[in-house]
């Protein structure tokens, strides 16, 4: 659906994005994550066609968004980082009025307004002036502002930032089911536990890319691994047993478990248990613990820093 | 079109909604298109026998049978141009707002991700100032001809408006004065960092219509039709470079990502 090859956006003497590469498939959920600067909104502009790139390509729906802006912006919905609204109009006309630049008819049209303000718990504040909408209801506004005209691609800059958590709930939820209507949704968020729950693959960078991968494929190329072992009796006993192996490069020990990091886990797992069983230790549970998005996105943004 | 014709339907109701535009020119139509004129038409024999404004008139007209048909005429003169400031300050009211709101209230960037094309964004934009300004302008010089005549014909027995240095006035140059200041001002608008140095900016490029205003009341010049035809050919000129000016300058990435920069 999506497809950049080498794409570069320079600033005068900044460089925003650097030859950057990825491809992105229909009703993808993709994660665009990366600290402040890395480039997150440079690139959704550029793919929205409201700037252009220095150099590179970028092919949406297998159209040029420099030959055919005008038909890209009409698949594609953008909520922004920082969504303004009309403050004089209602959150109804605000609607409206946006949604009246797409090409559908009048009535698709308001049955959408309804359908997207009633999801979003702003149905009965349709009309009152947008300027009188918390935080929050403006985010909700926005979004429904980006899905008004039910667009194929969906750009999301931080779609749930000022949200409860319950609407931030029901706004995952509801990304989440875009994907069974073949909504392809570029995600940017800080919110990396939102990115690992909602992205089929998330996409690290920093003006580069530092890496594109989904969460399993992140967490299987961790070199160390963590693992807990529960005992039956007090764990304080076998860390001497465990020190001795050269491969555990952390242990923690709490009660009956202890937390080891290792290299090599599928040769070492073994001799660990082997070793321990040997030492008499009676071994309740013996359990990967899966790195989350992020420790790894903080690894890999600490050793791009290096 | 369609889409222009959606901007200027949104824009326009929100103009027609702010006080801040329309009362001060509400104030000028009530003192310039019917209270002067009216108290001048009416006190024009208590006006004529003053003896320095009839040395006045023979001095600048020569000597006439009829001073009384010279003071209206010359008065007419008058308020044309004085009148001219409407078309300039309507728009320059309006338009200085019109790009510079949108990326301080951040709805510019939604609004360009629409499938709008950028000359309807403008033209969109431009008929927000250009209309009003037409149709308040128009009103105006109307008001000042039924004001000048209903007057002159009760007291004077003649009816003096309209003449061809009005219509010139009312319907050529007005316009091509509003579409200046409306394309300058969507310029300033587009390259301005905050709205008040955008209304301020646009509070001066009127200046020169003052200029012209205040020179013709003083004495410098006195309008003709020669000057007329003359004065809205050389603006007629100007229009086509400003526009290139402005689509050059509206850029949706230069306006995008180069404002906060400053």
């Amino acid at each position: 659906m999506i497809e950049v090859r080498n794409l570069t956006k320079k600033f005068e003497i900044v460089t925003a994005v650097d030859n950057i590469s990825f491809e992105i498939a229909e009703s993808e959920i993709f994660g665009f994550l990366g600290p402040n600067g890395a480039g997150k909104t440079t690139t959704i502009r550029m793919l929205s066609t409201l700037i252009s790139p220095t150099s590179g390509k970028i092919i949406v729906d297998g159209k040029d968004p420099q030959k055919d802006g005008g038909y890209i912006r009409s698949i594609v919905g953008l909520l922004t980082e920082t969504p303004g609204m009309y403050e004089k109009i209602s959150g109804y006309d605000n609607l409206d009025y946006y949604s009246s630049f797409y090409n559908v008819s009048d009535k698709k049209r308001k049955d959408n307004i309804k359908k997207y303000l009633k999801m979003f718990d702003l149905w009965d504040r349709k009309d009152d002036l947008a300027g009188t909408y918390s935080k929050g209801m403006k985010q909700k506004l926005a979004l429904a502002r980006a899905l008004i005209h039910e667009p194929r691609i969906l750009f999301l800059d931080e779609p749930t930032a000022g949200l409860d958590p319950e609407s931030a709930h029901m706004v995952r939820n509801f990304i989440e089911n875009l994907q069974k209507e073949k909504t392809t949704v570029f995600l940017c968020t800080h919110n990396l536990e939102e990115a690992s729950s909602l992205s089929d693959r998330v996409c690290i960078i920093k003006k580069k890319i530092i890496k594109i991968a989904s969460l399993t494929e992140l967490q299987n190329d961790k070199k160390s691994k963590k693992v807990e072992i529960v005992f039956k009796d007090n764990a304080r006993k076998y860390m001497k047993i465990l020190r001795q192996i050269k491969e555990i490069t952390d242990i923690e020990a709490q009660d009956n478990k202890i937390n080891i990091s290792l290299k090599n886990a599928e040769i070492i797992n073994p001799v660990v248990i082997k070793s321990l069983v040997d030492s008499g230790a009676e071994i309740l549970y013996f359990n990967e613990i899966k790195a989350s998005l992020e420790e790894i996105y903080l690894d890999l943004i600490r050793k791009e820093e290096k | 079109m369609k889409n222009a014709a959606i901007i200027f339907k949104k824009e326009i109701k929100e103009v027609i909604k702010n006080k801040n535009i329309w009362m001060p020119i509400l104030i000028i139509t009530v003192i310039f298109s019917i209270g002067m004129p009216l108290a001048i038409t009416i006190g024009s024999n208590a006006i004529l026998k003053d003896s320095d404004t009839i040395n006045f008139i023979n001095k600048v007209f020569g000597y006439t049978d009829d001073p009384m048909r010279v003071l209206i005429g010359f008065t007419i003169k008058q308020f044309l141009i004085l009148l001219l400031m409407i078309p300039a300050m309507v728009p320059s009211l309006i338009a200085p707002a019109s790009i510079i709101m949108e990326k301080e209230s951040n709805t510019l960037e939604p609004l360009l991700a629409t499938p709008i094309k950028t000359s309807e964004l403008m033209l969109g934009k431009s008929l927000t100032a250009l209309v009003p300004a037409f149709a308040i302008s128009t009103i105006n010089f109307i008001l000042l001809a039924a004001v000048v005549d209903i007057t002159s014909y009760i007291k004077l027995g003649f009816v003096p408006l309209p003449t061809i240095e009005w219509a010139v006035v009312a319907f050529v140059l007005s316009p091509i004065i509003s579409f200046i200041i409306t394309i300058i001002s969507i310029i300033i608008s587009s390259k301005s960092t905050d709205i008040r140095s955008a209304q301020g900016i646009g509070s001066v490029i009127i200046i020169p219509i003052y200029a012209i205003i205040g020179f013709q009341i003083a004495g410098f010049f006195l309008m003709n039709i020669v000057y007329l035809l003359l004065g809205c050919l050389v603006l007629i000129l100007i229009c086509p470079l400003l526009l290139k000016l402005c689509a050059k300058i509206f850029d949706r990435e230069n306006v995008l990502t180069k404002w906060k920069m400053k």
